[in-house]
């Protein structure tokens, strides 16, 4: 308990120092607005946005997109592993076009994924997915490989049928490695989700972003770029808290 | 089999494994006849087949000729089995691991803890309901373990070497109250295991089994008084049987090398 307390403690010192030192920058060196805007400039633009309701607009298509992507990489990455763990044959098939599609940089089929799925929300949740699928798909291949002989000696013994099984043994025991996989596709979802709002459309955070640089504003570019590191460090810990409530039998965490 | 009822009925299985260089025979043709509620010790080398009579018998394994015929009046689940390890689930709690078996099986929340917690009662894990495999030591797993096999109410406790993990002490009483769980609950029990001692103690009959090829070499009857205790292991008659143990297992020309004990 103290030791986190002393955590906080010592991210809020990291954050002060970084703040000082931006302050430092715009107010004693005079650093041009256009370049680097003052913090309280920054909190205006932000202030701004969220009081218009402009924001609220922009971090939700956002959020919702990641959170979309997210949920369909997990499931299919998951779904797909089991089902090439269960048939080995089926592996032999899958497994040299899915090498080919993970190695592929998915942020150059970006893209293609826009001419294919559209300007709308379509291409955005794809382009999330298919940074989502793989990690957690590597993730998951791993924990159903390892599992223990002697479970599957279990499960037979008790006769389980194949959901039983999966619910109760193979997918818990697989847990680890799936959140291994997630915890990747979490970030990469976030960089695909910014990223895709920046090719098209005219809502999300990356379209904020090119709005705000396109017309110099700055302050309001500040504000997003700054948004997208504090969603990025929200998922992270919503994610940390998760494992370490499913995963709490592993013991030792980290 | 005069007035006692035949439990396990195993006629000429026999088990070949196809290999890169040929078939290996696990084991060779077994017949012997298990009555309701005895206790069967069956002790051997590395390699005698002794494992995997155990898993013929349990269904995990198939014979390559011969059968195995279960009194159990076509019950699902006919067989506990307790591993070398205790193979918990270790996302679960103590109670969880050992309701297990009734959970999958449809048994109401109740009467599942019911059953369960009495199992741990006689396992001697009471307060320990909610801890997790890893919070407990090996021998307590093992415990659970053995709680979780009974769950589901077995006529049939299949125990490969459960104890072999565990220090000496533990072992000790881990094997005298194995014998009071069989006494309260007349289960039959069949038991592997590489202590000859352990055999002849807990036993109604001892299955001497030899490796390579793995077969049974001959079966004992013993005759020690029950309920057994500290006192059986100053009886003459049991050290005497275990001598002939040892010596059935030395015998030239079946165990190289490797010995039992």
């Amino acid at each position: 308990m103290i030791r986190r307390f002393t955590a906080w403690i010592d991210y809020a010192l990291a954050l002060a120092v970084l703040l000082g030192a931006w302050w430092f920058a715009t107010g004693p060196m005079a650093m041009p607005t256009y370049l680097l805007p003052s913090p309280l400039r920054t909190w205006n633009a932000l202030a701004g946005i969220a009081m218009s309701g402009e924001l609220w607009v922009h971090l939700g298509f956002t959020v919702q997109n990641i959170v979309l992507g997210l949920i369909l990489g997990l499931v299919a990455g998951i779904a797909l592993a089991y089902v090439m763990t269960r048939f080995p044959k089926l592996a032999i098939w899958v497994d040299g076009p899915l090498v080919i599609l993970q190695t592929a940089p998915k942020i150059a089929l970006a893209p293609l994924f826009v001419v294919w799925f559209g300007f709308g929300i379509l291409s955005k949740i794809i382009l999330i997915f298919s940074l989502v699928f793989f990690p957690v798909f590597i993730g998951a291949v791993a924990g159903f490989r390892t599992l223990d002989p002697k479970m599957k000696d279990l499960s037979k013994l008790l006769g389980l049928g194949h959901i039983q099984r999966f619910r109760q043994i193979e997918l818990p025991s697989a847990m680890p490695e799936i959140f291994v996989g997630l915890k990747i596709g979490a970030v990469q979802a976030l960089v695909g989700a910014v990223l895709a709002e920046w090719m098209s459309g005219k809502l999300g955070l990356g379209y904020l972003m090119t709005y705000a640089g396109a017309t110099y504003k700055t302050p309001l570019l500040f504000a997003a770029v700054l948004l997208t590191v504090v969603l990025g460090l929200l998922m992270h810990v919503v994610l940390t808290m998760l494992e370490n409530r499913l995963l709490s039998w592993k013991g030792a965490k980290r | 089999m005069s007035q006692s009822e035949r439990m396990i009925d195993i006629a000429g299985v026999h088990k070949t494994f196809v290999a890169d260089h040929g078939t290996v025979t696990a084991l060779e043709p077994v017949t012997i006849t298990i009555k309701q509620g005895e206790f069967i010790s069956i002790v051997g080398p590395s390699g005698c087949g002794k494992s995997t009579l155990l898993r013929l018998i349990s269904g995990l394994d198939h014979a390559s000729g011969g059968t195995i015929t279960l009194d159990t009046a076509g019950r699902k689940r006919p067989v506990g089995f307790v591993f070398q390890e205790p193979v918990l689930l270790p996302w679960k709690t103590i109670l969880e691991n050992v309701r297990f078996p009734l959970d999958t099986a449809g048994v109401s929340r109740a009467e599942a803890d019911k059953v369960a917690l009495d199992l741990i009662k006689m396992v001697g894990l009471v307060g320990f309901e909610k801890a997790l495999p890893r919070q407990l030591s090996g021998g307590m797993r093992q415990r659970a373990a053995i709680a979780r096999s009974l769950s589901d109410d077995p006529p049939i406790l299949l125990m490969d070497e459960p104890f072999s993990a565990v220090d000496l002490m533990t072992r000790d009483t881990l094997n005298d109250e194995l014998l009071r769980i069989w006494q309260s609950t007349g289960k039959t029990i069949l038991l592997v295991t590489h202590s000859v001692d352990e055999a002849a103690y807990l036993a109604d009959r001892v299955m001497v089994m030899t490796a390579r090829p793995g077969k049974l070499k001959c079966v004992h009857d013993v005759d020690l008084s029950r309920p057994r205790g500290e006192d059986t292991k100053l009886d003459p008659a049991y050290h005497a049987l275990v001598a002939q143990l040892r010596r059935d297992l030395r015998t030239p020309g079946v165990v190289h090398g490797e010995r039992a004990h």
